[in-house]
């Protein structure tokens, strides 16, 4: 591989990207003639490149809505997504993979593939859809991996490899695109604490060096406080506050959208740190 | 890391085309009438060197006026129907969807049908009537389709198995409505529609609709070719392919248009040509990978060289009688499939 | 590397040939009938000789390719059929052609027909084509016929098949037992023996005109034609066997436009038909009418209760000359008071006469046919398409 090609990729286009969330709101219904059956109320919030923003709630409070509604798959009700000055929902599908991608909760594969292959998925919007791709994709994907710590797992299948490794291979797919923003929903659900601090510390590194913008939709509660520059807490469709752990993480707002006793402290790092009572965790291994 | 290029590409298609080659030669000399391969040769040789009689010998009207378009006929319903199975499976992320298990085929056969019905009353120039069957097989298939998708919808997602359920049993009443509109035909049209539903290459075509398949064929495929790359990422799902830049909605419509003209055409001409569909993709898959830029155009080799030995073996097995080529495919299909279920569980 | 390159010469060698094969088969597809064009240029200006191939039909017809007269006759489906004159080479499609064939004498010329042509045994011993529904095209063509005889079981796409490799079709239509008469004089006529099918035909005539006197002021006998038991399928009025029945001194009780319907036991006994009328092939065993007797629904049949089963040859099944046989046999069986007189009437050798309603194990056929070997697949033609139709069902 060309050095000219790694630089062009070691310089990412998100080195001053800013999101900003305009008032924002959503509704579903079944259909159009009914009342809507969840709404997510106006809300907004603003993110620079390097931060990350973890978004906070018990289940059904809407917080894929409002991933959705960030990565522009889903048109607001009212309000707009700006990235870089650019409406979310409006932009062409390829202009938007580009600068958005997105982690999903696993993914179930049909046909199992390689997992270079997999991540060579990521070039995807890069290409006419009958492009063959060239050295630079594939350096591209090799770095992709590399900042993931994924090399070793190139030539593997992903119907071989552990569920962290492929979270890793995931998220390798989506720096493969070269975005601004990552997005990622619930991306430790099914990882061992271990795994989980592993891509969270890789998360943290991306966007401070990468200079990403990192959105992630989480239920856990302490890792999010470890991690986040910024935390939006949301409860049945409303957005209740937005800001640095340590002014969310409240104990009696915290009690009352999680619904169970629990206390606030500050942990090691400085950060705010949540116990909880009654033999119930809101760790999940 | 190897990623695929054009000359990959071109390398395994020309393989492919030369297994095709040796199938077609294959088939040009065997048959009910026994050809030598010299005779064969001599008369390949002759033509390409425009020695044509007079009279035409038997060996030249057996061999290019009856095998050969009869062989080109099972090349293009073998690659219409792998194609669409191809398809089929990546649009609606399930490995056992095929045009025949979807009731698409049926689908096509009951246009087909219906065309056929209504083909006396419309006064139609003959030229023009004859394009009513494909017309009709392709809007039943297109009909078909819609409905299919819309039973296997839950919750706004494609659910592998209401899918299966909803062709399955689509297919089953579209089987049925088959047999009460054959019972309204005229009894001598039966037999031969009978005969055709169970897979028949035997008819020769009339020039313009052997035009139509080709044309037909070369654009519905070219046009499923554009999304190649798109159905890559429609495996591995809707959502996921959105984010990765794929307008999903312009490469349904695309597929589901396109894959209902080739299942269309394939079965106003051929009729229901089992197992095709199901298996090449997944036999391809095997050797290829599961990247549809190579596994597509493999694909179509595969169904063409599929369909011309099934109907090789339909024309000598029991020669000089024929058996439906939907027969021969079914009889070497079942157990192959069942073999794939079992290796993929196992 | 080395290998990938040879890999790739080898392929690209592969699919230049493959691409050549498939032009050529593209343009030989789009002028099929081009090497057919009588007077096109001969590039190589060979002479004939040489131009034929070595296969045996070509030298078989050598003597052929000199300039025949040619008839344009017109075939009972309206087509215009151009027919080079004498014809020497006869394929028959259906097994009625074949017996029509053998009953004008023409055997001889015939040197085709289909698997189920049965009757008589010699048929069996003609170059087989194939089945009615699904002849073999290149078969046909390697027999190079002056003429393909078809009729109303095969299919419209043979036709046109056949006409697109130039290789006429004559075929007939008939509808009645009076139009078999008159099919098969203008058949005769077509294959330059008018004289033996007026002959025939004449003989036919006479025959059923002896039976219209003894049994044409009787009253009908209501009657059940079974084409199959399971389900139970019989005839619909304007086929050639309700014509059979009314000229037999029958008539059914199906009264229905369908040809082939589907009827169900309930109506049956509803209708209560005097006779079941079976039909048999010439070596098959004859059906197991008492097993009938002890069935819920048919052994509420008076008919099945009485044994009033007629059993015929299949001839009734095929509109060829034999039919005549048939007609009278069911005659015989159904008006025993009829033929009290004379049992002259009848040619065929019947060492059984009258007393049919009595028949407590029914006789086998009761023409003298000769003993028949194969033909156990298909029972007959209206058979045939029931067993299609089964197979189209069952898919």
């Amino acid at each position: 591989m060309s050095s000219a090609a790694r630089d062009s990729v070691a310089v990412s286009a998100a080195s001053n990207a800013i999101l900003s969330v305009e008032q924002v709101s959503y509704a579903y219904a079944s259909n159009s003639a009914q009342a809507p059956l969840f709404t997510l109320e106006a809300m907004s919030l603003q993110a620079r490149a390097g931060e990350i923003v973890a978004i906070l709630g018990p289940n059904a409070c809407g917080k894929s809505t409002l991933l959705n509604l960030i990565a522009g798959v889903l048109a607001p009700l009212s309000g707009r997504v700006l990235l870089d000055g650019f409406v979310t929902h409006t932009m062409p599908p390829r202009a938007r993979a580009q600068r958005i991608a997105m982690v999903q909760q696993e993914s179930q594969l049909l046909f199992p593939s390689r997992a270079w292959e997999f991540v060579m998925q990521g070039r995807h919007p890069y290409g006419r859809s009958l492009r063959f791709e060239n050295e630079e994709d594939v350096v591209v994907a090799r770095n992709a991996l590399a900042q993931v710590g994924a090399e070793h797992l190139t030539d593997r299948r992903m119907d071989k490899i552990s569920g962290g490794e492929k979270q890793r291979v995931i998220l390798a797919r989506a720096l493969a695109q070269q975005p601004a923003m990552l997005l990622l929903d619930e991306p430790t659900l099914h990882l061992d604490i271990a795994a989980q601090v592993d891509l969270l510390d890789a998360l943290r590194r991306l966007a401070s060096v990468s200079r990403y913008i990192v959105v992630v939709v989480t239920h856990e509660l302490n890792l999010a406080a470890e991690y986040a520059d910024q935390v939006a807490l949301l409860q049945r469709g409303r957005c209740l506050r937005v800001g640095p752990p340590s002014s969310v993480y409240q104990r009696e707002l915290l009690e009352q959208v999680f619904q169970t006793p629990l206390t606030v402290e500050t942990g090691p790092s400085g950060r705010p740190h949540v116990n909880v009572w009654s033999g119930k965790s809101t760790e999940r291994s | 890391m190897q990623p695929l290029t054009l000359r990959r590409l071109l390398l395994r298609c020309a393989a492919l085309a030369a297994v095709l080659f040796v199938v077609v030669v294959l088939a040009l000399k065997l048959g009910a009438v026994q050809v030598s391969l010299y005779g064969l040769a001599r008369e390949l040789i002759r033509f390409a060197l425009h020695q044509t009689s007079e009279l035409p010998s038997n060996y030249s009207l057996i061999i290019f006026d009856i095998r050969l378009p009869r062989i080109f006929l099972g090349v293009f319903v073998g690659a219409s129907l792998a194609v669409a199975g191809t398809s089929f499976q990546a649009l609606l992320r399930n490995p056992l969807a095929d045009p025949y298990v979807l009731g698409v085929s049926s689908g096509a056969a009951v246009g087909a049908i219906l065309a056929y019905m209504i083909e006396p009353h419309l006064g139609l120039a003959p030229d023009v009537a004859v394009l009513l069957t494909p017309l009709g097989a392709f809007m039943g298939a297109l009909v078909t389709i819609a409905g299919v998708y819309l039973l296997g919808q839950r919750d706004g997602e494609i659910d592998s198995t209401t899918l299966l359920l909803g062709g399955i049993i689509t297919a089953s009443f579209l089987n049925a409505l088959i047999m009460l509109l054959l019972n309204l035909i005229s009894e001598r049209d039966h037999g031969g529609m009978s005969f055709w539903l169970m897979g028949d290459l035997s008819t020769p075509l009339q020039s313009n609709l052997q035009w139509i398949i080709r044309v037909g064929f070369f654009l519905a495929a070219g046009a499923i070719y554009t999304t190649a790359s798109d159905l890559n990422l429609l495996l591995a799902g809707e959502k996921e392919a959105i984010h990765l830049g794929v307008d999903v909605r312009r490469v349904r419509i695309v597929v589901y248009v396109a894959a209902s003209i080739l299942t269309g055409l394939a079965v106003s001409v051929s009729g229901a040509i089992g197992y095709v569909g199901l298996l090449v993709p997944h036999v391809m898959r095997m050797i290829f990978g599961s990247d549809h830029r190579i596994l597509l155009p493999t694909a179509a080799f595969g169904g063409a060289i599929a369909v011309v030995l099934a109907d090789m073996l339909a024309r000598t097995v029991v020669a000089p009688g024929e058996l439906p080529v939907g027969a021969m495919t079914a009889l070497a299909g079942a157990p192959l499939f069942i073999y794939l279920l079992r290796r993929r569980m196992g | 590397m080395l290998d990938g390159k040879y890999i790739w010469r080898m392929s690209k060698a592969g699919a230049t040939l493959a691409a050549v094969l498939l032009c050529a088969g593209w343009l030989s597809a789009q002028t099929p009938n081009a090497t057919n064009v009588p007077g096109a240029p001969s590039a190589a200006g060979a002479p004939v000789s040489e131009k034929a191939p070595a296969g045996k039909a070509a030298q078989e017809n050598a003597p052929q390719q000199s300039a025949r007269a040619v008839r344009e006759v017109v075939d009972e489906t309206g087509r215009t059929v151009r027919l080079a004159q004498p014809v020497e080479r006869i394929v028959s499609l259906a097994p009625s052609l074949t017996e029509t064939i053998y009953a004008l004498g023409l055997q001889e010329h015939l040197v085709g027909d289909t698997d189920y042509c049965d009757y008589p045994a010699e048929a069996q011993k003609k170059t087989k084509v194939g089945g009615t529904i699904n002849p073999s095209l290149e078969q046909v063509v390697a027999l190079r016929p002056d003429v393909v005889l078809m009729t109303s079981i095969n299919r419209f796409e043979t036709v046109r098949a056949l006409d697109d490799l130039n290789i006429p079709v004559y075929t007939t239509d008939p509808h009645n037992v009076q139009e078999i008469l008159s099919s098969t004089i203008k058949l005769a006529d077509v294959l330059g023996a008018a004289q033996n099918g007026v002959t025939l035909a004449g003989e036919m005539q006479q025959r059923l005109s002896e039976l219209q006197q003894r049994v044409g002021e009787l009253p009908a006998k209501r009657v059940l034609f079974v084409v199959w038991t399971e389900p139970l399928i019989t005839i619909g009025k304007n086929t050639f066997i309700a014509d059979a029945l009314r000229k037999a001194g029958a008539v059914s009780i199906v009264d229905t436009t369908q040809d082939w319907p589907k009827v169900s036991l309930e109506e049956i006994v509803r209708l209560q038909p005097e006779f079941l009328v079976f039909t048999v092939q010439n070596d098959e065993k004859a059906p197991d009418l008492l097993a009938l007797s002890a069935l819920p629904g048919w052994r509420g049949l008076d008919a099945v209760r009485n044994h009033r089963f007629i059993v015929v040859s299949d001839a009734v099944n095929r509109p060829a000359p034999r039919i005549v046989s048939a007609i009278e046999d069911m005659a015989r069986q159904l008006h025993p008071e009829a033929f009290t007189d004379s049992p002259s009437v009848a040619p065929p050798v019947n060492k059984d006469p009258l007393n049919k309603e009595k028949v407590e194990k029914p006789n086998a056929a009761p023409e003298k046919t000769p003993p028949a070997q194969s033909t156990s697949l298909v029972a007959n033609d209206a058979a045939f398409c029931m067993r299609i139709e089964h197979l189209a069902c069952n898919r």
